[in-house]
């Protein structure tokens, strides 16, 4: 089970990322919670000075960028495999 | 019948305003701007600038660098508020992060060229080197004020500000060669401007098509107003056509590159060197007049295609073109609903309430180019228009510095978020500064617009700033040597 998190207060690179994760969790049937943070002192709790950032497990794997469906497949199979 | 034909009116006016708009100034400036917005965002590594923005660099890096930051990674909220609290709260401190704040929306690329095309180089000049001069006075003097809470705000280490990225060359090429697709377009020196070649086309009728369109959008060029020509609408069909196939094409560029990709890519190639050739309606025909404007923009874009091709990776290419098209999504409709509204306003109002009120450069004129800015909220760079419709009402450019300077730096909107990150003391205190400072900007352009002496302002502002720097020395003494008695007091009873 994987604890997914989008930091971001909305914006449209925000919505892509959440899309494409979400798109990912589907296609590779993983069980997944997907939580959105949108204010802003929870996420300056990661190191990140630009959203979207996309937390995985608690690790920040990306920030500032929408990373590309094959990036975020690798990010979460990798994550799911250091969790057995 | 009289409120409908009034009502018409206002439409025709509206209406006016947008067709003159999207046909002269949004393309040759804006096109390339939101291409270069969207490289910064997606090519320029982020690290290469906020490396100095951590806690142990010094102050005269750090301001700076905080200005930097601001002028090309902080094209839109999504970096300006986290990037704020990141320097405030684990890096440099709260003096960058205000100069920061206040820097971004004024010397960003999109705010600068528009500014530049649509006003006039001078204000746009005055506007980023005056944001600059008082973006750091602004962060210094809140730093000063607020030292001690400064001082013992959370002490994270600073592995945000850690990173270490570099700007490749090729990279830093490409952005410079769009810098220069950009300016090949709206320079307007004799090089650029001169003609060079002439070519006749036949099609008639063309020009009862131009004189049907000035009776369908007429305009009157003492009051600033501009009207629509041949090239305009063909221009905006190209435009129109351009947004379809973006849409297509870059909506879904994550899943890949598409036929539509292309297409919009072509089409924008097309569009920027039909809009830079002129073209004359005449009795016989067309008449495509090149001049090395033309040219220019052909070079550019020839130069870069060959960059993309050769040096840039298929990510970072998906990368920039997603970026560029958000940007355009984002701000494009709020800029032409704006822009609209900007045309019906105008017929309602008076040039005289202008003049009377911020007509020549006073400190009330000043004050109420201010006001109007803090109290009136527009979306990103609809602020540009309004400015245009006050020159043409009648306004000083002194005071209207002063709202262009006032108007994006101070929304409720942004007070709000900047109070939540860094509390609401500093936040009214930064207010009140942008404010006094907004004014005093547009004092200081409006003399020199009116013919005083560069150098006679200059004195005046370093006098300016050297007693309100000593001033705050002498109240941040005067706090210090009463913190240190009240603990000596406190370490004598026990």
């Amino acid at each position: 089970m994987l604890t997914i998190k989008i930091l971001g207060s909305g914006c449209p690179n925000c919505k892509k990322v959440e899309a494409i994760t979400r798109q990912i969790i589907s296609d590779m049937g993983m069980t997944a919670e997907v939580i959105k943070v949108t204010n802003y002192p929870d996420m300056m709790k990661y190191p990140i000075t630009s959203t979207p950032g996309l937390v995985v497990n608690e690790k920040l794997v990306c920030a500032g960028r929408v990373p590309s469906p094959a990036e975020v497949t690798t990010w979460l199979t990798t994550a799911e495999l250091e969790a057995l | 019948m009289g409120v409908l034909s009034f009502l018409l009116e206002l439409l025709q006016g509206g209406l006016a305003n947008l067709a003159a708009y999207l046909a002269a100034h949004v393309l040759l400036c804006l096109l390339p701007a939101f291409f270069i917005a969207g490289a910064m965002t997606a090519l320029i590594p982020k690290e290469s600038v906020t490396r100095f923005l951590g806690r142990n660099t010094p102050k005269f890096v750090s301001y700076p660098a905080a200005a930097l930051a601001g002028s090309v990674l902080a094209v839109c909220s999504c970096t300006i508020v986290p990037l704020f609290a990141g320097i405030y709260k684990k890096g440099a401190g709260l003096g960058p992060a205000i100069t920061f704040l206040f820097f971004a929306p004024a010397a960003n690329i999109l705010a600068l060229t528009y500014t530049g095309v649509a006003i006039g180089p001078d204000l746009a000049f005055a506007r980023l080197f005056l944001s600059l001069a008082f973006g750091i006075g602004i962060g210094l003097i809140l730093a000063l004020i607020f030292r001690r809470e400064d001082a013992d705000h959370d002490r994270l280490t600073d592995e945000t500000f850690a990173g270490s990225g570099h700007l490749r060359l090729p990279v830093l090429v490409f952005l410079l060669v769009l810098v220069a697709l950009l300016l090949a377009g709206t320079l307007k020196i004799s090089l650029l401007t001169q003609t060079y070649a002439q070519v006749a086309l036949p099609g008639a009728g063309l020009e009862q098509f131009q004189a049907s369109l000035n009776r369908l959008v007429p305009f009157d060029p003492t009051k600033g107003e501009e009207g629509v020509t041949v090239q305009g609408v063909l221009l905006i069909g190209l435009l129109a056509s351009l947004g379809l196939a973006a849409w297509r094409g870059f909506e879904n560029i994550h899943n890949g590159f598409n036929r539509w990709t292309w297409a919009a890519l072509c089409l924008a190639g097309f569009t920027l060197l039909f809009a830079a050739a002129g073209v004359i309606p005449g009795s016989e025909g067309l008449q495509l007049v090149f001049s090395g404007k033309f040219f220019g923009v052909a070079l550019a874009l020839i130069v870069l295609a060959y960059l993309a091709r050769r040096f840039l990776t298929p990510d970072q290419l998906r990368d920039w073109l997603w970026e560029s098209w958000r940007f355009i999504r984002q701000i494009f409709p709020l800029l032409v609903a704006g822009v609209f509204l900007v045309g019906v306003v105008r017929q309602l109002i008076q040039p005289q309430w202008i003049e009377s009120l911020a007509g020549s450069n006073t400190l009330l004129g000043n004050l109420a180019g201010v006001m109007f800015g803090v109290f009136m909220y527009f979306p990103t760079l609809v602020e540009v228009p309004i400015a245009k419709m006050f020159l043409g009402l009648g306004m000083h450019r002194g005071p209207l510095l002063a709202y262009l300077m006032a108007d994006p730096e101070l929304s409720l909107q942004s007070i709000l978020i900047i109070a939540a990150i860094i509390g609401r003391a500093k936040a009214w205190t930064y207010v009140g500064w942008v404010a006094l400072f907004s004014t005093l900007a547009g004092l200081i352009y409006g003399s020199w617009v009116d013919g005083t002496s560069a150098w006679v302002l200059l004195a005046y502002l370093a006098g300016f700033l050297a007693v309100l720097a000593a001033s705050l020395a002498l109240i941040n003494q005067h706090n210090a040597s009463r913190t240190a008695l009240a603990l000596k007091n406190q370490g004598h009873t026990p």
